[in-house]
């Protein structure tokens, strides 16, 4: 259970994440896109934006598997189920508080309850569990982020 | 916002000259005729508008995606988005000069108003996937307007949420989602599923009632000062482009149109030529003449290059030529008659239940001729190459070996019956001008081999297949009793598309054969200015009107033959029969003078061009 192979599972789960997320887009399950969202944070230019938001969710999703190691060294173990089950809490920790109530807090192009569309360029919210952007948003990232979760405990080998 | 501040001074009427405001048109059962509609376009999709106001066609994120506003097609289900004077109104149109932006003025007892319509480019700053701006503006007086956005994602058959993002109303239904965005447009409201609205305009006010579409990704909602920015670039963009166009003659304001056109209908992704904007518009009222236009054919690859290069657009013709290449590819040697705008070979057709064009059914989505054997193909590909090579394009050896691989396959099948390139569904035979498009494949491939661009180990072998291919038409496809060049072997039908063998350079365009066959087609075919299409049977039910493309044709075969004033005389009255704007479906009534079929239709606009410019050179010429 090292740090370069939480790295690599980190590297590898967010991979995952974000081809689940694509393909549930592209069967028309939601409209989320994580690196889009991210990267108009930094620039409004939109080519620039997504590929910015490739490199920022590899580099969050490395932070993330940190904290999934931290987290495994604290119970002493890193079970596939276990990565599954912290999945889950990244999850709903996503779509409760990160991109419901944070993002729209520090993204400067992202509207809030109380914004209109007549001062600044606004992004869709995502709304509590990312609803804004279909129903299913919820499940599917769920899912995506339980795999997050096993893909990071199966690269630190046997539980 | 910079734009032609006159309203409507530059607007054609029907007839062709100057215009005057008409009244408000009436529908029945919810339909328009089609000639009252003018196109937007951004190079990803084309919107049809009224004149009524009402947009009743449009397609996100792309040309040949699902339609979103269709009423078009089905009034009650399609989904349409209206902008229009409460009062009585006349209504007067026009395009800003150069440009896709189109500008309705309403004239009414109390005031007049003007609208502008535009699917917005992307520009400078973060912008929505898709946008269609409507810019209303008080011209005089007082006018009390109202607004509907009726959204029907996926041709009216998906269920659509209706919900609010920031205060502003969004319909969304799975990864697609439009925002109706307004602007000093009174406060919105959803009434029956639909999103309205209404204000009064005064002399100078300004509105803006904008939809912004994202697929597949989160929606961004534009300011009021994004939207004016993006509009005004695309006023610019427009104008840049059109600038740079090489349009001269007596007909250069419908040959400016027709470039236009051609630019909308590419799709600017991949460099394809959409067929045309529309699915399903008819051939015949209430016909089953019905099909998806939605897609590139090869059978107007020569067409297509050759305009293209004519009007000065070289980036658009190195585009285009290099989709075809990389399209026709998935199905070397063969060639499908049509392929996706990405590039793709599948066409699964399917039908709608939808209500049809005043109840013209059934409604195709998709296009079965995908997988018939249209051997006119192979001497469009083959001329198209032959085209971009004169203009000074390259070919490296792998392209050469391929296209000799196509030669290859047409001097083995060109004696095979085929659907030709009306694309019939009666049974295959030989038609005459896919045997004369077999002849310039060949021809092409010959002269091609000559130059070193394609390897030359069976140059002798196409040059006899071409010889063969030739007599064939003179002995099988010349009846002496009709003095024409007929529609297939052994028939007596006479068919417009032999024309473009004379304009493909078959045979001597002063011979007496091509000068009694250009006679016998306008007298055989002749509706009017117009001609209908052929002779005979095709395997479908019902009739069709006239072929808008096919009276070009003879106009430029009028030309090629000698007969230049009188070919002159011809493109005066056909571009009298575009719509009030400018536009031309595929086929016209010749009773009525309707629309019909597809539209804006790139083969009609095509023909248009290059009769014109033919035409013109020759007048031209000491």
């Amino acid at each position: 259970m090292t740090v370069l192979q939480t790295v690599a599972g980190g590297l590898v789960g967010t991979v995952v994440l974000t081809s689940v997320l694509r393909a549930a887009t592209e069967l028309h399950l939601t409209r989320i896109d994580l690196p889009f969202l991210l990267g108009t944070a930094v620039t409004a230019d939109r080519t620039r934006a997504k590929a910015l938001g490739y490199a920022l969710h590899l580099l969050f999703g490395e932070l993330f598997a940190l904290v999934y190691l931290a987290l495994f060294a604290a119970v002493g173990r890193h079970d596939w189920w276990l990565g599954a089950l912290f999945g889950a809490g990244h999850g709903v920790f996503a779509g409760t508080a990160l991109i419901n109530v944070l993002l729209p807090l520090v993204h400067p192009r992202m509207g809030n309850d109380v914004s209109d569309a007549t001062e600044v360029a606004l992004m869709e919210a995502p709304g509590f569990l990312g609803r804004n952007y279909g129903p299913q948003t919820a499940t599917v990232g769920l899912a995506a982020h339980v795999l997050f979760g096993v893909t990071v405990a199966l690269f630190l080998g046997p539980g | 916002m910079r734009n032609d501040g006159a309203p409507a001074a530059e607007g054609r009427s029907r007839a062709g000259g100057q215009a005057s405001a008409v009244p408000a048109p009436r529908r029945e059962g919810g339909f328009l005729p089609l000639r009252s509609y003018a196109a937007l376009g951004d190079g990803r999709s084309i919107a049809l508008v009224a004149e009524d106001g009402a947009i009743d066609w449009l397609a996100w994120p792309n040309l040949d995606s699902d339609a979103f506003l269709a009423a078009l097609l089905d009034p009650g289900r399609g989904g349409s988005f209206t902008v229009a004077p409460v009062e009585a109104y006349t209504v007067h149109r026009r395009y800003l000069p150069g440009t896709d932006v189109l500008e309705t003025v309403f004239h009414t007892a109390s005031g007049s108003v003007r609208v502008l319509d535009a699917l917005t480019f992307k520009g400078r700053r973060l912008g929505p996937m898709r946008e269609l701006q409507r810019r209303v503006e008080g011209v005089t007086g007082s006018v009390s307007m109202a607004w509907s956005v009726d959204v029907r994602f996926g041709f009216g058959q998906r269920r659509v949420r209706l919900g609010r993002r920031a205060g502003v109303p969004v319909a969304t239904a799975g990864a697609e989602a439009v925002a109706v965005l307004p602007v000093n447009a009174g406060m919105p409201s959803t009434v029956d599923g639909r999103i309205c609205g209404a204000f009064t305009t005064t002399a100078g006010s300004r509105s803006v009632v904008a939809l912004c579409g994202a697929f597949g990704e989160p929606l961004v909602l534009p300011t009021a000062a994004d939207l004016e920015e993006r509009f005004d670039f695309t006023v610019e963009e427009w104008r840049r482009w059109s600038g740079t166009l090489a349009c001269h003659g007596p007909w250069d304001d419908s040959v400016l149109r027709s470039a236009l056109v051609l630019k909308s209908l590419i799709f600017s992704p991949s460099g394809a030529v959409a067929a045309a904007a529309t699915t399903s518009l008819p051939e015949l009222i209430g016909g089953a003449r019905n099909w998806d236009y939605r897609y590139s054919w090869v059978r107007d690859a020569a067409f297509t290059l050759g305009t293209l290069l004519r009007l000065g657009c070289t980036p658009e013709a190195e585009a285009y030529f290099w989709w075809l290449l990389q399209a026709t590819q998935l199905t070397h040697p063969r060639l499908q008659p049509l392929y996706r705008l990405d590039g793709g070979p599948r066409a699964r057709e399917r039908v709608l239940p939808v209500q049809g064009y005043r109840d013209s059914r059934p409604v195709r989505v998709g296009n079965a001729a995908a997988t018939q054997l249209q051997l006119d193909s192979y001497g469009e590909l083959m001329d198209c190459v032959w085209l971009h090579v004169q203009a000074g394009g390259t070919l490296d050896p792998d392209i050469g070996r391929r296209l000799a691989q196509v030669a290859e396959l047409v001097a083995d099948r060109w004696r095979e019956p085929d659907a030709g390139i009306w694309e019939v569904r009666s049974a295959p035979r030989h038609f005459t001008h896919s045997t004369m498009m077999c002849w310039v494949a060949l021809d092409r491939a010959d002269r091609m081999a000559s130059l070193g661009l394609l390897p030359s180990g069976r140059q002798s072998h196409w040059r006899t297949e071409a010889a063969a291919c030739a007599a064939f038409v003179e002995q099988r496809c010349y009846s002496a009793r009709v003095g024409s060049y007929t529609r297939s072997a052994g028939s007596d039908d006479l068919d417009a598309s032999v024309l473009l063998g004379l304009l493909a350079g078959y045979g001597d365009s002063t011979s007496e054969r091509w000068r009694a066959t250009v006679a016998a087609i306008r007298r055989g075919l002749g509706r009017g200015d117009l001609l209908q299409r052929y002779t005979g049977e095709d395997g479908l039910a019902g009739g069709e009107g006239a072929f808008v493309a096919c009276a070009f044709w003879l106009a430029q075969a009028l030309a090629r033959t000698g007969q230049v004033a009188e070919a002159a005389a011809l493109v005066d009255r056909l571009v009298a029969l575009t719509n009030d704007v400018g536009l031309l479906a595929e086929e016209i009534d010749p009773e009525t003078g309707d629309f019909l079929g597809n539209l804006p239709q790139g083969l009609s606009h095509l023909a248009l061009i290059s009769a014109a410019a033919e035409v013109s050179a020759l007048l031209d010429a000491p």
